[in-house]
């Protein structure tokens, strides 16, 4: 026996070695965990980033397995752990995807599984995959997000002579990894479904009842207080009593579009951009604001011709795609700076995966605001299409109560969809993505 | 994996990368699971696979310092004190190493082993929780502090296995400074593999029939369910019973003959009627067939 020597630090994983991408993904896990109730330790965070610096990432089972073993302590979280787990995965690998193609051309097609032959995140030459590189070849990047087969392809049939031109815009943020964000245009046969569902669904924010009440000979309800002045002249006695209804409003669309990297790995940007153009075009008066970590309307690009001139205005405009989200910032600059864009006759559209990296009770605040002066919140979120979703990380989950539906956002269909939810049952209706007959039918992306 | 082979534990993926990361991040691994799991036997396995000392405390309540850590030899050290006193020994002090007597967490802290044991630390929730905080200490540092001696401490920290039923829940601190393992009730697969490797007398058809009953038994709501330690006392005991290479089906009277291997309270056993019993029969056979020995 003898006295304790200075550890054993050699064999502690390098931690700071670490990508930022892999430890903002851990964090906003262990975060999302907390909030769905998991017991998790107090410095897990670290340990589960040794275990999966240990594990590496070429097999899920074991990252799994490694993760749990770091920060579930009791049984009964297995379960909320596994649920959450997959989401994280995806999100990881993809971004570990991109930093392995790393500016070299990766068929789609190659066979390799998302990370499967990745290095392990301790290995010295992964630092170096972090920064952008602002010569990168845009043509290199093209398939860098072709997770889902579709994401990457943007097009419309105007933009079918520019089949396979790539467009890449600036990027910046501080809050994550900056990387340079192709889009591939190519020709697209949805742009028609896409501008159907759209119509429908700015003929459901339209026709949707204001918050006022109107006399009316039709009316939905009894006026009492009508009634009661009425009676007066009648020495108290209600001879007839007068109706009222809500009016209709001229509506106006406000869209929130979260634009940061992990929205970017698990939407289809081409449906993201297409969508944008179509509310533009299909919606009287609709205003587009852009955010990650920072808000920009950029709103006029989307009157463009064409999805192409979109993408060129965006890249002009160095509007800063990619990295953190901070979904609270961006409600509150809108309120501080643009103010105008909201009032009583708008429905808000927030698209994003609700993954938020600021301050949630500043998130809490916007979207209080939010709920007080729009007359609709809708939030469209990608990942509700997942058919075992639950709006459990923190972001998502600190707004919640603030939105009148939460819907998944994935193609033209879910757009379809919330339109026929908002027709059927307006907006004070139960509304939202678990109320979607699809749910359970539709298979994970 | 390789330790587990050599030694017949079968373990799933799950439980090798939580195990491999434990003896890499050098943390204690906290096992909890269902009575019969399997989670003592996987400290032996790491103990015989790595061919090391399994150093054992078995916790109970009121379980004490003295108990677990170490204790002064006082007839040793009184016979020195006379001795001395009659000028045949000329020892100074009568706190050495030479009159502790070695508990289990401070043995396991020893150099006396040739690679590091393997300290197993098992039913932990039997133990009081002012032994966990005793156990605080041993677990951040591996270091002891003796006041009459020092720190006793080790540069080959033991591989800590510490494992619970979860009849209480454990402090924070504890879970805090340990990896997480649940071992759950093992898949029919894996259970046919266990009695297979573990009962080879066994024949294979009636391993599958064995796992199909204890399968079906884990359905029932009984006080407590059969763990695979309990499937493979009930493996040895019908091997036993029959005659070598006997490969015929297990029959009703030998199920029931055979239950008090399985089952351990005197509440369930009463609640294996016929009909319950034509259902297990019923599992056995689909087990047989499942298994592609029928």
């Amino acid at each position: 026996m003898r006295r304790m020597p200075d550890g054993d630090g050699d064999r502690v994983p390098n931690v700071a070695g670490v990508r930022d991408d892999v430890r903002s993904e851990l964090i906003t896990f262990v975060r999302s965990l907390r909030h769905a109730g998991v017991d998790v330790p107090a410095s897990a965070a670290i340990v589960a980033t040794r275990a999966l610096v240990e594990v590496g990432f070429d097999d899920e089972k074991r990252a799994r397995a490694a993760l749990r073993a770091a920060l579930v302590g009791r049984p009964e979280d297995i379960d909320r752990f596994d649920r959450a787990f997959g989401e994280f995965w995806n999100r990881l690998t993809a971004h570990l995807s991109l930093a392995e193609t790393g500016g070299s051309a990766r068929g789609a097609d190659d066979g390799d599984p998302p990370g499967g032959h990745l290095a392990s995140v301790g290995d010295a030459e992964l630092p170096e995959l972090d920064g952008a590189d602002p010569e990168r070849d845009d043509a290199t990047l093209d398939s860098t997000h072709d997770r889902t087969g579709g994401i990457g392809a943007v097009g419309d049939a105007e933009a079918a002579e520019n089949e396979n031109e790539t467009v890449a815009t600036a990027t910046y943020s501080p809050a994550g990894q900056p990387k340079r964000v192709s889009v591939t245009l190519s020709p697209s046969t949805e742009d028609e479904a896409l501008m159907r569902a759209v119509g429908r669904l700015s003929r459901a924010v339209a026709t949707e009842r204001g918050r006022q009440w109107r006399p009316t000979t039709t009316g939905e309800r009894a006026d009492v207080r009508r009634s009661l002045r009425k009676s007066i002249s009648t020495g108290g006695a209600i001879l007839s009593v007068p109706e009222q209804r809500r009016t209709r409003r001229a509506s106006r669309v406000l869209v929130l579009a979260d634009v940061s990297r992990s929205v970017l790995d698990v939407v289809d940007r081409s449906f993201l951009l297409r969508w944008l153009r179509a509310l533009r075009a299909r919606t009287r008066n609709c205003r587009v604001f852009l955010f990650d970590t920072d808000i920009k309307e950029v709103t006029g690009a989307f009157d463009a011709g064409s999805t192409r001139v979109a993408v060129d205005a965006l890249r002009d405009a160095e509007t800063a795609w990619g990295g953190g989200t901070r979904i609270g910032h961006a409600v509150t600059a809108v309120r501080d700076e643009y103010a105008d864009a909201v009032d009583r006759r708008t429905t808000v559209l927030i698209m994003s995966d609700g993954l938020e990296m600021g301050d949630v009770s500043e998130l809490e605040s916007g979207m209080a605001w939010l709920s007080r002066r729009a007359a609709t919140v809708l939030w469209l979120n990608p990942l509700a299409a997942a058919p075992n979703y639950e709006p459990a990380a923190a972001g998502i989950a600190t707004a919640l109560p603030f939105v009148d539906g939460l819907f998944a956002f994935t193609g033209p269909d879910d757009i379809t969809e919330i339109a026929r939810q908002l027709t059927r049952y307006g907006c004070g209706g139960a509304i939202g993505y678990e109320h979607d007959p699809r749910r359970g039918n539709r298979i994970q992306p | 994996m390789a330790a587990f082979d050599a030694t017949d534990y079968v373990a799933g993926d799950d439980i090798v990368t939580t195990v491999l990361l434990a003896l890499r991040l050098g943390r204690p691994l906290l096992i909890e699971g269902e009575p019969g799991a399997g989670k003592t036997e996987l400290a032996k396995a790491l103990a015989e696979g790595f061919d090391t000392d399994l150093v054992r405390l078995q916790c109970y309540e009121g379980l004490t310092a003295e108990n677990a850590l170490y204790e002064w030899n006082y007839t040793k050290q009184l016979l020195a004190v006379q001795a001395d006193e009659h000028g045949v020994s000329g020892d100074d002090s009568v706190f050495t190493e030479e009159y502790l007597l070695e508990r289990p967490l401070v043995r396991a802290l020893s150099d006396d082993h040739d690679r590091p044991p393997v300290l197993l630390i098992d039913e932990i929730d039997r133990a009081d929780e002012e032994f966990e905080a005793l156990l605080l200490e041993v677990l951040s540092d591996f270091q002891v502090s003796i006041p009459e001696l020092g720190t006793v401490s080790t540069d080959r920290p033991p591989v800590v296995v510490i494992t619970s039923n979860r009849t209480r829940g454990l402090s924070d601190a504890l879970k805090r400074r340990c990896l997480y393992l649940h071992v759950e009730p093992p898949s029919f697969e894996k259970e046919r593999n266990i009695i297979e490797r573990k009962v080879p007398e066994l024949d294979g058809a009636v391993a599958a029939e064995l796992c199909g009953v204890t399968q079906r038994l884990r359905e029932e709501p009984f006080r407590k369910h059969p763990g695979v330690a309990e499937t493979l006392d009930w493996a040895r005991a019908v091997a036993e019973l029959r005659a070598v290479d006997d490969d015929n089906s297990l029959t009703p009277r030998e199920i029931e003959h055979t239950l008090g291997c399985l089952l351990k309270e005197v509440e369930d056993i009463e609640r294996v009627d016929g009909t319950l019993l034509e259902a297990l029969v019923e599992s056995a056979r689909s087990a047989r067939i499942e298994a592609g020995t029928g």
